[in-house]
């Protein structure tokens, strides 16, 4: 059977990384791996995906033919197309040559100074469990329709979990995170914002069951509130009639003060790129505007099967829980699927404060345990770092409990948005404050 | 393999170290997705590489890998490792200790009666196809049906400057099911695994057909009745969903590393912090386990170890370094994902010993309750706080079991729950899991069902 359609997908990266563990340096850690996958198509649209990190001409050639024999017993995937090769404008921002110049010394420097940073403000916190990351690589794709482009590039993270110890009284654990492109990590405000966040969790009282408001802090926006969105918006869901607002373009999906952009052409952006993991150029794609339907996210194949504009989702890097590419890995050693860039919700006019400051009676929300479901969006999370707020005010940590309701409902009923944006992984979030949420008591 | 790394082993580099642990790795991985029929995903990756881990100064540890197995690329590799151990030396105040081992030799072949080599990718593809069938067969509201097959075929190599030399060949099979129903606007998820260390005789016992069609059937079966209530219950915990609330939440600060760091069993060795009903146990050397390794990545030999007797801790699982802080023996868990990464305190096949009780016997005496099954994952932190997903309930109402209802989350902290746990199921079940501590792990475990009481976060009156 002929090949139709092939495309070599490469990485290279050398990354290094330190552990922090019990306020003290774990271990420090470097590791270089590089690898190329293939995805061959022969007649009707059978596709196979085959990878190896033995770079040797024999190893690579032989990974190619694995893929060519996959593709022969593989059935069709309706619509799969590779993109075509069209001029790509360089993102900016997304390499800074002093990250290579980095040495382990450097980043054993920055994780220690986070420690004492955290552990320096208030001798309750515990720095827990951090890790500094420097890396650099390139990544690239080629396919035989023309597709020929490579990019540099640099990240850099840092983050650190604190716990408090007082009296016999552990708290809850609370992180900080900071994603970056350049070597500039500033351990200081990390470790200041996780002792901070510690020191408010101690004496958590219970609560009673009550319908009330919820603001939630941009981490537990980017995780289960991002991971709904997520799924609604995802090209293949949307083909497989899946995502909850499949047929829902144009029509009104949350309240009218909600705008989602995804932008992978985000300056210094952490999820930024010049181009897809399929070779397509970057773009900026408005999902949700003023609370209305406009787009959804897809690659070449989900693009192609809606008669669609192809918005350059491509990802070998994507998040969730996928059990395939937890266990293989990401980049060369997977094929893609549609996931977003920096997924970015516009941010309000009002800090936190102000979002609290309006309520009756209700809780703030800073991070949740717990998954939302696929397809339905309902959450029913555990309160892990919450507050009770009445009139306005903070009053006391809580203790236990959960909330629980569906995602879809809340983002309608979203009554105020915050200016607080923070970078993760995939998006670009600020806080969120919801009416009417059910919270469960403990 | 072993050729480069033993090169490297006798390089002047290498006696700069107090210990270097050389790993190497040849690893295959394929994978097989269906979805509704049409294969969506079909791969065969192949992952090789070597790491090294040096031990120096007395306090200071480096870890380095690669994707290149040659004498050049190990000993780069081994430099690199040196110089970031050294990189923190000297900022550590405090000297480790490591618990010694004797060096151990040994060639280990796992006996798999059909092994996965055997398979061409014709065979292979077929699995997940006749599971999507069988699901099929539930009938039309069927939405989604999800057959995942994985195979791993490792050969890993241990070589240590104490003189341990040994080398495991395994194999892996896993069969995930996932099945989505739908009508109108209700959506039904279910979901169930099989997997085992072995070959595809995996299939033999259960075929791929018959474990589409019960997650199917049963996730039609949900979208017919009610969502389960919230608040506290009596509950009987199938074995599908005890499995994760025991990996989760009590196996986790279980490990030596998380409870050292203040979790909720530290400092609690000899005292009663479980229901005295509850023994449990880590053993990498369940046969036919997920978690099944003969020697960790440490080059400790696995073992049954006792964590929990009669309600009483008795130990943590430890690594090399755990194991001599607090004066006892490695149990043999410390096992990274692969060649590059460092190896972890990791749960292996983590078990509960059986009670005496059948699920009859456990349902008879309960007023009011719930009995949850399946699992849909969810996380826990080190205090044992913990939320999962569980797939389905059914109400108990006076002694017998009532309506089915939909699933919904559970929530706690899981010291607690364990110790409101008034008797075991007499039957416990080895179950396919995975964990993903700082990297990725397929594990066993070996559960009964179990009652106790619960915080359900439920939708339904």
């Amino acid at each position: 059977m002929n090949i139709t359609h092939a495309e070599a997908f490469f990485t290279s990266t050398q990354t290094t990384e330190v552990a922090i563990r019990n306020s003290e340096i774990l271990t420090q850690n470097r590791a270089d791996d590089a690898g190329v996958g293939f995805r061959v198509a022969v007649a009707g649209n059978k596709v196979g995906f085959a990878c190896t990190n033995t770079l040797s001409e024999k190893a690579v050639l032989e990974a190619g033919e694995k893929a060519w024999a996959i593709a022969r017993v593989s059935s069709e995937v309706p619509n799969f197309v590779l993109p075509d090769a069209v001029r790509i404008r360089k993102v900016g921002g997304l390499y800074d040559a002093r990250v290579t110049g980095v040495s382990v010394e450097d980043a054993v420097d920055v994780a220690k100074r986070t420690i004492d940073a955290a552990e320096g403000f208030d001798k309750r916190v515990i720095a827990k469990e951090g890790r500094v990351m420097f890396m650099f690589g390139w990544r690239g794709v080629v396919n035989t329709l023309g597709v020929d482009c490579e990019e540099q590039e640099t990240r850099t993270m840092l983050y650190l979990y604190g716990g408090g110890e007082q009296n016999g009284e552990v708290t809850s654990s609370c992180s900080d995170i900071t994603l970056k492109r350049t070597a500039d990590l500033n351990p200081e405000m990390v470790g200041e914002n996780v002792a901070k966040k510690v020191i408010s969790m101690f004496k958590p009282k219970p609560i009673e069951s009550f319908q009330g408001t919820v603001v939630f802090g941009p981490e537990a926006v980017s995780y289960q509130l991002c991971d709904v969105l997520v799924d609604a918006l995802k090209g293949e869901n949307v083909v497989a009639g899946r995502s909850a607002w499949a047929r829902k373009v144009g029509e009104t999906v949350a309240s009218e003060n909600l705008t989602i952009t995804d932008n992978a052409t985000l300056e210094n952006g952490f999820a930024s790129r010049s181009f897809d993991d399929e070779g397509t150029p970057s773009q900026s794609t408005v999902a949700i505007r003023k609370g209305k339907l406009e787009n959804f996210l897809h690659n070449a194949t989900t693009a192609n099967a809606l008669k669609t504009k192809n918005t350059g989702n491509a990802s070998r890097f994507p998040g969730g829980l996928d059990m395939v590419r937890m266990i293989v890995g990401n980049g060369y050693r997977a094929k893609p699927e549609v996931y977003p860039s920096n997924l970015i919700i516009q941010p309000g006019n009002g800090s936190k404060e102000t979002l609290l400051a309006e309520m009756d009676k209700g809780v703030l929300v800073e991070y949740m345990g717990g998954f939302a479901q696929a397809g339905s969006g309902m959450i029913s999370a555990q309160l892990s770092q919450a507050f009770y707020v009445q009139n306005g005010e903070i009053q006391h940590p809580i203790k236990g409990g959960m909330i629980s309701g569906v995602a879809f409902d809340w983002f309608k009923q979203i009554s105020g948005i915050g200016n607080d944006l923070k970078q993760f992984l995939n998006s670009v979030v600020p806080s969120l404050r919801v009416e009417n949420v059910k919270i469960i008591g403990a | 393999m072993f050729e480069s790394l033993e090169k490297c082993l006798q390089t002047r580099t290498a006696s700069q170290a107090n210990l270097v642990q050389l790993r190497g790795q040849k690893r295959t991985i394929t994978t097989c997705t269906v979805k509704n029929g049409v294969v969506e995903e079909f791969s065969n990756v192949s992952l090789n590489g070597v790491s090294v881990r040096v031990f120096v100064d007395g306090k200071s540890w480096g870890f380095s890998s690669t994707n290149t197995f040659d004498s050049e690329g190990v000993e780069r590799t081994l430099i690199n490792a040196i110089k970031l151990a050294k990189a923190s030396s000297k900022l550590k105040k405090q000297r480790i200790r490591l618990a010694p081992v004797k060096p151990a030799a040994a060639d280990f072949v796992l006996n798999v009666k059909k092994p996965l080599r055997g398979f061409s990718a014709e065979d292979i593809v077929k699995i997940p196809l006749e599971a999507n069938r069988g699901a099929k067969e539930a009938g039309q509201q069927v939405a989604e049906a999800k057959a995942t097959y994985i195979g791993i075929e490792d050969d890993k190599y241990f070589l240590s400057s104490e003189g341990t030399k040994i080398h495991q060949n395994t194999a892996r099979a896993v069969l995930y099911m996932d099945v989505i129903a739908k009508s109108n606007n209700t959506i039904c998820p279910a979901s169930e695994s099989l997997g085992h260390t072995g070959g595809m005789e995996l299939f033999d016992k259960t075929s791929p057909q018959s474990l589409g069609k019960t997650v199917a059937q049963k996730a039609v079966r949900l979208l017919n009745v009610k969502a389960p209530p919230s608040g506290k219950f009596r509950v009987v915990v199938h074995p599908t969903l005890c499995a994760t609330l025991l990996h989760e939440a009590i196996g986790h600060p279980l490990e030596a590393d998380l409870a050292m760091s203040g979790g909720g069993f530290g400092n609690q060795v000899g005292r009663l912090v479980s229901s005295k009903l509850v023994t449990i146990y880590d053993d990498g050397r369940v046969q036919g386990g997920l978690g099944y390794f003969p020697y960790d990545d440490e080059g400790v030999e696995c073992k049954r170890t006792v964590l929990i007797e009669n309600g009483v801790l008795r130990s943590f699982m430890h690594d090399r370094t755990s194991a001599a802080l607090a004066n006892v023996s490695p149990t043999g868990n410390a096992h990274a994902w692969d060649y590059s990464v460092e190896p972890l305190i990791r749960q292996t096949n983590i078990g509960i010993e059986a009670g005496n009780y059948a699920e009859e016997e456990m349902i008879e005496d309960v007023k009011e309750g719930l009995f949850l099954e399946g699992t849909f994952g969810g996380q826990a932190d080190v205090n044992a706080d913990f939320t999962f997903g569980f797939q389905s309930a059914k109400r108990i109402k006076h002694g017998k079991l009532a309506e089915e209802m939909r699933g919904a989350n559970v929530a706690g902290n899981a010291i607690e729950v364990f110790k409101t746990i008034d008797t075991v199921g007499k039957e416990a079940v080895l179950r396919p899991g995975a964990c993903g501590k700082f990297q990725f792990a397929i594990q066993g475990r070996v559960v009964p069902a179990i009652r106790c009481e619960i915080i359900v976060g439920g939708m339904g009156e």
